[in-house]
């Protein structure tokens, strides 16, 4: 059962953690992103000459008088950027049983996120996908809404259900979109969703949780099977090893190429490896902006 | 029980120990471990060998043993030791017509056999008793051929070796009149095998089996050169056992072989006797054979035997195989026919061949000849000295019969079968291919 005690240390990980818009939000609701729009708020930018049609309140009336002519302020305008994370709890997110690694890291980093947001007051919301039935929390500001979040992670991974109509859902709700996910069920879904949504201007974080024994799989094991598809059955010999390591590192770097291509930024995770809010801060920290943020 | 090859059995062991040992070995596919990524692992089959804690299949691995020891065992040729005696006994019994009294044979030897002690019962020919021997000689019958000792002591000598296992030592006894009839030039040789003394029971002979009278009443003409030759060689007379009619036999001449021990000798002197035909050609093969005697002259060979006559012995032959004189039993007599022309002249009658031929004409045929009883020195080389023979001593049997190979070999056969329908209904098999479900396993104890 998840509670507030559970993601305590993730809270407390995250305080004073900003996860900044990698570009000038389009929203008019006061927040803390700049904000294309250019108004007469406290926050100065520029002058602008005087023309017809402007607010005469706008006016700076002590320019005028040192100078003669008509100016009038601006400010910078800042927004709020709805975000909206999209967590993936099929079978093959519990893996290693029975710890769950990746499922635990997935929903800890889902929602210090969510924390991360909402403290710099952005609306904040969660989209679970399960079997059981995709629980979704909508983007809201409120503090109850990371109960909400809390919640809606407390389950258990199964199943293979797709996590493409369960982001599309979220699109249409945010301008910024976190995918948390594996990428091991309808990644060529995903990816074209994905650039869908960069191509309408929001902001999309792409997730990728791998683990440990994903990348170095325990060579005492030596028959492997599908958690989502249990008839996939394979021998782990230590030639199909290399092969393994190779085909699996290949596809990780084509993964990365093509989110990156499609304007998103993508960040492999390997729970375990570093702390949550060293993982936080490589998740939410600018770098040069959407696309070019390093995985591991 | 003991075996005769106990290497085989070894083997078997050795074999049965194997297949226990291969049993902790199986091969089996591992228990699968979840991995999400798998998708990435290239196909193949797998299959890992690992030591069981406790054996796999415990029903196919005890049939396998089974079939490993009785194969073993069956090679090995087992034959069951029964508890061993002081002195096992092979009586020989005479029942030829030499006994004179059958019921002292029977008492002889009944006195003589006990439990598991064999019984040889001996005429021309031999037969072993080796159950119910004691009861077997109760119902011992006399026989009406030669008595021969040479067979009985070689299948005493087999019985024997068959013995040599339950005792320690082993008697031979002899119940026999021992008449010289009965001992050939090989009986002493034979007798020279037997490791130890033989002991002797004489009973008594038959009063028919004492020799007949010899020489020959010839009844032909004066004139008869038949008759001359004998008289030449010292056998005629009036009164003996043997008669030559050198005419046409009468019915009283019938009776009078068939009514006593007597032979008819039926010698015409011209023409042949019944049973006979003329030869489409006639020849002269230049000699004829009776016994030990042959006499070579150019002799007119006139008649050959009809096919349709059968006779008991042949008793001379020409020199080309063809029978000359033949033997046939009457009552309990004989009738000789002899089919061999005497030349009217010439000298062959005073020749000593033709009378050496004569005389073994005349002899009395086999069936109701007699002869003298054996005398004591050859007596005494047959009982031998010193102690019984060593059970050790006896030389083992070339074969030693086996009766439970067969029933072994059956049985593992069975069971090979057996283990085919146990193997195939609790051990389906694999196929390896790693997308599949199936978590069965095959042991690699498969032969």
């Amino acid at each position: 059962m998840s509670s507030l005690a559970t993601f305590a240390p993730v809270l407390d990980a995250v305080r004073g953690i900003g996860w900044p818009a990698l570009r000038r939000v389009r929203s008019a609701v006061p927040g803390p992103h700049v904000s294309r729009v250019r108004g007469t708020t406290a926050e100065f930018v520029e002058y602008r000459p005087y023309r017809q049609g402007d607010e005469p309140r706008k006016i700076d009336w002590k320019l005028v008088a040192r100078t003669d002519r008509v100016y009038i302020r601006l400010s910078q305008e800042r927004a709020v950027l709805p975000t909206v994370l999209v967590l993936d709890a099929s079978a093959s997110m519990g893996f290693p049983a029975p710890a769950n690694d990746k499922w635990e890291h997935a929903r800890r980093i889902g929602i210090g996120l969510a924390e991360v947001a909402r403290q710099k007051g952005d609306p904040v919301g969660l989209t679970v996908v399960h079997p059981g039935g995709t629980r979704t929390v909508p983007p809201r500001t409120r503090r109850t809404v990371l109960e909400e979040m809390m919640h809606a992670v407390d389950v258990e991974p199964a199943g293979a259900e797709p996590l493409a109509p369960g982001m599309r859902e979220a699109m249409r709700r945010c301008a910024r979109l976190a995918i948390i996910t594996d990428f091991l069920g309808d990644a060529d879904d995903l990816l074209a969703l994905g650039r869908t949504f960069v191509a309408s201007g929001g902001e999309l974080h792409v997730i990728h949780v791998v683990d440990k024994g994903e990348l170095e799989p325990d060579p005492r094991k030596l028959l492997l099977a599908d958690p989502e598809r249990p008839e996939l059955r394979r021998p782990m010999s230590p030639p199909a090893r290399a092969e393994y390591l190779r085909r699996f590192a290949a596809w990780r770097d084509a993964l990365a190429r093509d989110w990156r291509h499609a304007g998103a930024v993508y960040t492999m995770v390997v729970p375990n490896t570093e702390s949550m809010r060293g993982t936080i801060r490589r998740l939410t920290t600018p770098s040069g902006g959407a696309g070019t943020r390093s995985g591991r | 029980m003991t075996f005769l090859a106990p290497v085989f059995f070894y083997i078997g062991l050795g074999v049965a120990a194997g297949a226990v040992a291969l049993h902790f070995i199986v091969t089996r596919q591992p228990a699968s471990s979840p991995l999400p990524t798998v998708r990435f692992v290239p196909t193949s089959s797998v299959r890992v060998t690992t030591v069981a804690p406790v054996p796999e299949d415990l029903l196919v691995l005890l049939v396998r043993v089974l079939i490993a020891l009785l194969l073993g065992a069956a090679f090995a040729r087992p034959v069951l030791t029964p508890d061993r005696r002081p002195v096992a006994r092979v009586v020989m019994a005479d029942v030829s017509r030499a006994v004179g009294s059958i019921a002292q044979v029977r008492d002889s030897a009944r006195a003589l056999l006990g439990p598991r002690d064999v019984l040889v019962a001996f005429d021309s020919a031999a037969r072993t008793v080796r159950s119910g021997a004691a009861d077997s000689a109760a119902r011992l019958t006399r026989t009406e051929r030669e008595g021969r000792l040479s067979p009985a002591l070689i299948a005493a000598l087999r019985a024997a070796a068959a013995m040599r296992d339950e005792a320690d030592s082993i008697e031979l006894a002899i119940v026999s009149p021992l008449r010289a009839s009965e001992v050939d030039a090989s009986t002493q040789a034979i007798r020279a095998l037997w490791p130890g003394r033989v002991r002797v029971v004489r009973v008594a002979t038959g009063a028919d089996t004492l020799p007949p009278r010899a020489g020959l009443a010839i009844h032909g003409a004066a004139d008869d050169p038949l008759a001359f030759a004998a008289a030449a060689a010292g056998i005629a007379t009036s009164d003996s056992a043997v008669r030559v009619v050198r005419g046409t036999a009468s019915a009283a001449d019938s009776a009078w072989a068939a009514g006593g021990r007597r032979t008819l000798v039926r010698w015409p002197a011209a023409g042949a006797p019944s049973g006979w035909v003329a030869r489409a050609t006639v020849d002269t093969v230049g000699a004829v054979i009776a016994g030990e005697a042959a006499l070579v002259f150019p002799l007119e060979r006139r008649w050959a035997l009809d096919t349709a006559t059968h006779p008991t012995r042949v008793v001379a032959r020409w020199v080309d195989g063809q029978p000359a004189a033949i033997d046939r039993a009457v009552g309990e007599g004989c009738i000789r026919d002899v089919a061999i022309g005497l030349p009217a002249r010439g000298d062959l009658v005073l020749r000593p061949a033709f009378g050496r031929f004569v005389r073994a004409i005349g002899t009395p045929c086999e069936g109701v000849a007699g002869g003298p009883a054996l005398d004591e020195a050859r007596v005494s080389a047959l009982a031998g000295s010193g102690p019984l023979a060593a059970s050790g001593a006896v030389r083992p049997p070339d074969v030693t019969a086996t009766p439970l190979v067969p029933w072994l070999l059956g049985a593992a056969l069975a069971l090979v079968l057996v283990e085919l329908l146990v193997r195939r209904g609790s051990a389906p098999l694999w196929s390896g291919a790693s997308d599949d479900a199936r978590s069965a396993r095959d042991t690699g104890a498969a032969a």
